[in-house]
């Protein structure tokens, strides 16, 4: 405790100068990320202002009016906006709670094989989904659930009569978590898997002379060392809560399900970008960051309490 | 403990990065707006003239290119267009609002969904009023009077000026074509009415009218959003443009015709042709490369599009299948106790605007452009553009060659589509019957005067989009197309139709209803 205590002092307002002499080579290493930061994150953000103005393009945004939170009214009472807003949240926690533990549990499997050509092999067949394009994977999934794709020569096979899904209301969530599914757990799984052989051998080792069997290895050792990664991974997952991912819904929505896929992004995108509101746009997208980051907050608060290691910070 | 603190500290930069990030907006619409800067930026000289417009596929126009030297050498300007999708206006209209939110729009382009509204509030436009008659004499005399009164009845500032060069058709451009072959094949006459309409519908479906031996024929479809659909919408007398609502007059007033009775019937009509597999089972996921794949691949009967163009799907069926079609106009097939027809648009929205500038030299340029474009004796030449590339000479004469998007730049002045006659339109097309591509276009020839026969005006023709602008939602016509799919396909009930209307007028329906009808009481003053 006094060291630290002695450290704080140390980098404190006294030896300033000496600190930057003795560290200066870190600082420069980490110039370009800073200025990269600022750049391209920070100053962007100025542009949020336009939130509270009435933006015109041509005017730029100093000159355009300020029009205090007229855009914010215009959103929560947009007539549509309960929808958007729950179809978000219902994509949200669907993408949470089923597709989150998938790279888990494949983690722990893949984790069990012992020949480790098939353990690679699969690995690598698994991630490969992870670099494919959703504006591919959604062409895909069209073709796929097609007249004549795989789906409807199947039901077709069996007697039944071609259905197209792309259109139907109640198959979108089921399509969109299947599809994130298989297209991100492979990556998450290759995550936790080097978090996994970073693990202490001997603990298996201990285990193991003491008779555990594979399976309470896994329950008492594995998984238990994998929390800490699992809950930063989960807050991270979290704090884009309503920043679901823009290209996956695009590609995979019609306007026929816009009822259930509608989402903030795609909205934002239809009436932001197509129809140049760019004022109401940003206030949606502000609105969206906002609770991104109050609920990255308040789990970071949970996480802390449950183990003592588990938050960000 | 130490470890532990930079772990953390790590973590938490870790995190303030994602956050950040997220405050920060869309990024993915900031790397979009430099790309389409840096395509352009290596095209353009100070000297040449940025001209934006549909493009569905076909190569750009760069300095230096084969189609820039071709304008260079008629008008004396030269002219560029970098690659921008059209994708039925949305990549378009996505890519100009970028072009315009970066502070550099084209010099000239084409407005589309009312996005000149705004500009001209702000003066981003050239005011073209007294520049037209003095500096493009032949685009002024080829427009007639009354459109550019009307035009000038649209400023939305109320002062009566030009901003917009209009497209203008006189004549009815769009309409139904049918499988004339396929009759024949099966024995039948041409339908008259509803019902002999759905039996060849049946017959399309059952009989084999292709006769390769496969149930493979669409008897009839269309595009997502239900766009091209003229055919059926036309049954009822609903007023529809390429799959857009429009406003005519319905029990004596101005009205949304997506919110009549006419629509109403029309939607439960439909839902039973869906139901019975009449309607292609596809049709509101087809995209315009789907649709027409399935039309020129020869499976489809009876399609809405623009018969003076026909051709094209004439020689792509023949390419693809080795069956030469005949494809003729449908006549307008009228609903029980409905007068049917097809929409004639007049107005069709704006062909041009230009950006507002100082440069008088630049001016000039531009409007040498625009006085080239409406100069009628340069239309074939505009027509007919690079010889070896759009054309070939045969006889001494030009001929266009077959359409190809992967060797043709695109034509970036096509006035005779844009302020078009039926004169020109057949003239044009009569200056094309060499032997090997007759066959097919003499079709053509012969759809577009037809067509005439069953095309009708409406009376929200040259309305501004303006007045929709306040209503994202019923400009994009959301809510139309949500209900209307759904309907036809069934997972709604005709009985829903009357909640869409309730819908419509209560999310603003009955303001835009409002203002129509005031822009229409003015209008017949």
């Amino acid at each position: 405790m006094g060291k630290t205590k002695m450290k704080r002092t140390e980098a404190g307002s006294g030896n300033l100068k000496e600190h930057f002499k003795r560290n200066w080579p870190y600082y420069v290493m980490m110039l370009p990320g800073i200025i990269y930061l600022v750049m391209f994150k920070y100053i962007p953000m100025l542009g949020s202002v336009i939130a509270f103005k009435d933006y015109s393009a041509y005017k730029g945004i100093w000159d355009s009016a300020w029009c205090g939170l007229t855009n914010f009214k215009k959103l929560f009472t947009y007539p549509d906006f309960y929808k958007i807003l729950r179809n978000t949240v219902v994509l949200g926690l669907l993408k949470t709670v089923l597709t989150f533990p998938v790279p888990v549990i494949l983690a722990l499997m893949l984790n069990e094989l012992r020949n480790a050509k098939v353990k690679k092999g699969i690995q690598t067949i698994i991630c490969i989904p992870y670099f494919v394009s959703w504006v591919v994977v959604g062409g895909l999934v069209f073709d796929i659930f097609g007249i004549g794709g795989l789906f409807n020569n199947v039901r077709e096979f069996l007697g039944m009569s071609p259905l197209l899904v792309m259109q139907k209301e109640s198959w979108f969530r089921p399509i969109y978590v299947l599809s994130t599914i298989w297209k991100e757990s492979g990556w998450g799984t290759v995550v936790y898997l080097a978090a996994i052989s970073g693990m202490d051998p001997s603990l298996y080792e201990s285990a193991s002379i003491d008779g555990a069997s594979r399976f309470q290895k896994m329950k008492f050792i594995t998984f238990p060392l994998l929390v800490p990664t699992v809950l930063t991974l989960l807050l991270l997952n979290i704090g884009s809560f309503l920043t679901l991912g823009f290209d996956q819904v695009y590609n995979l929505y019609t306007p026929m399900t816009y009822s259930v896929a509608d989402i903030f992004d795609t909205y934002v995108f239809r009436v932001g970008i197509q129809q140049a509101q760019y004022s109401f746009a940003t206030a949606v997208g502000l609105f969206q960051s906002v609770v991104g980051l109050f609920m990255v907050v308040t789990f970071n608060k949970i996480a802390n309490k449950v183990s003592e290691d588990g938050g960000l910070w | 403990m130490k470890k532990r603190y930079a772990k953390k500290l790590m973590s938490a930069t870790l995190a303030s990065v994602m956050v950040m990030s997220m405050l920060s907006g869309c990024g993915s619409a900031d790397s979009k707006s430099t790309e389409a800067t840096e395509q352009t930026a290596e095209a353009s000289t100070d000297e040449d003239i940025e001209i934006w417009s549909t493009n569905n596929g076909y190569l750009p126009v760069e300095a230096g290119s084969e189609l820039y030297n071709f304008y260079k050498d008629i008008i004396g300007v030269g002219i560029v267009q970098p690659y921008v999708e059209w994708n039925g206006g949305e990549t378009y209209l996505e890519q100009l609002n970028l072009r315009i939110a970066a502070g550099d729009m084209p010099d000239m382009f084409t407005p589309w969904n009312g996005v000149e509204t705004e500009l001209i509030a702000n003066g981003a436009l050239l005011d073209l009023t007294d520049l037209l008659p003095e500096k493009a004499p032949h685009l002024w005399e080829s427009i007639p009077e009354d459109v550019w009164d009307a035009v000038k009845a649209n400023d939305p500032t109320g002062q009566n000026r030009i901003y917009v060069i209009p497209q203008v058709m006189s004549y009815g451009r769009n309409g139904a074509m049918i499988r004339k072959d396929w009759l024949d094949n099966l024995g039948l006459d041409m339908p008259t009415t509803q019902e002999e309409f759905v039996e060849v519908l049946r017959a399309f479906k059952n009989d084999d009218p292709n006769g390769n031996g496969v149930a493979d024929e669409i008897p009839t479809g269309g595009r997502a959003e239900a766009r091209w659909m003229g055919q059926l919408f036309g049954q009822y007398g609903i007023a529809m443009w390429e799959g857009y609502p429009q406003w005519d007059i319905y029990d004596g007033e101005l009205t949304y015709s997506a919110v009549t009775k006419n629509m109403r019937d029309c939607l439960e009509w439909m839902s039973g042709l869906y139901a019975e597999g009449l309607l292609d089972p596809e049709t509101f996921l087809n995209d315009k490369a789907a649709w027409d794949g399935k039309i020129n691949s020869g499976v489809v009967g009876i399609w809405e599009h623009l018969p003076q163009e026909c051709y094209n799907y004439a020689e792509n069926i023949y390419n693809g299948t080795g069956v030469k079609p005949e494809i003729a106009v449908l006549p307008a097939i009228s609903a029980p106790g409905y007068e049917g027809y097809y929409t004639m648009h007049q107005m069709n929205g704006g062909g041009f605007v230009v950006a507002n500038t100082d440069d008088e030299a630049k001016i000039d340029r531009i409007m040498k452009v625009l006085d080239a474009y409406g100069n009628q004796d340069l239309w074939m030449k505009f027509y007919n553009g690079v010889e070896g590339m759009h054309s070939e000479v045969v006889n001494g004469e030009s001929v266009r060659l077959p359409d190809d998007p992967s060797t043709q730049q695109n034509l970036v002045l096509v006035p005779f589509n844009q302020i078009a006659t039926i004169d020109f339109q057949v003239n044009v097309l009569s200056s094309q019957l060499t032997d090997d591509r007759a066959w097919a276009v003499s079709q053509a020839i012969e759809n577009v005067q037809e067509n005439q026969k069953y095309v009708k005006s409406f009376a929200g023709d040259g309305m501004p989009e303006s007045i929709t602008s306040d209503y994202p939602d019923i400009a994009n016509r959301t809510l139309y197309i949500e209900y209307a799919t759904k309907i036809i396909t069934g997972e709604y009930s005709i009985d829903k139709f009357d909640e869409f209307v309730e819908k419509w007028y209560a999310t603003g329906g009955t303001e835009v209803t409002e203002k129509a009808r005031e822009w229409y009481a003015k209008k017949a003053q």
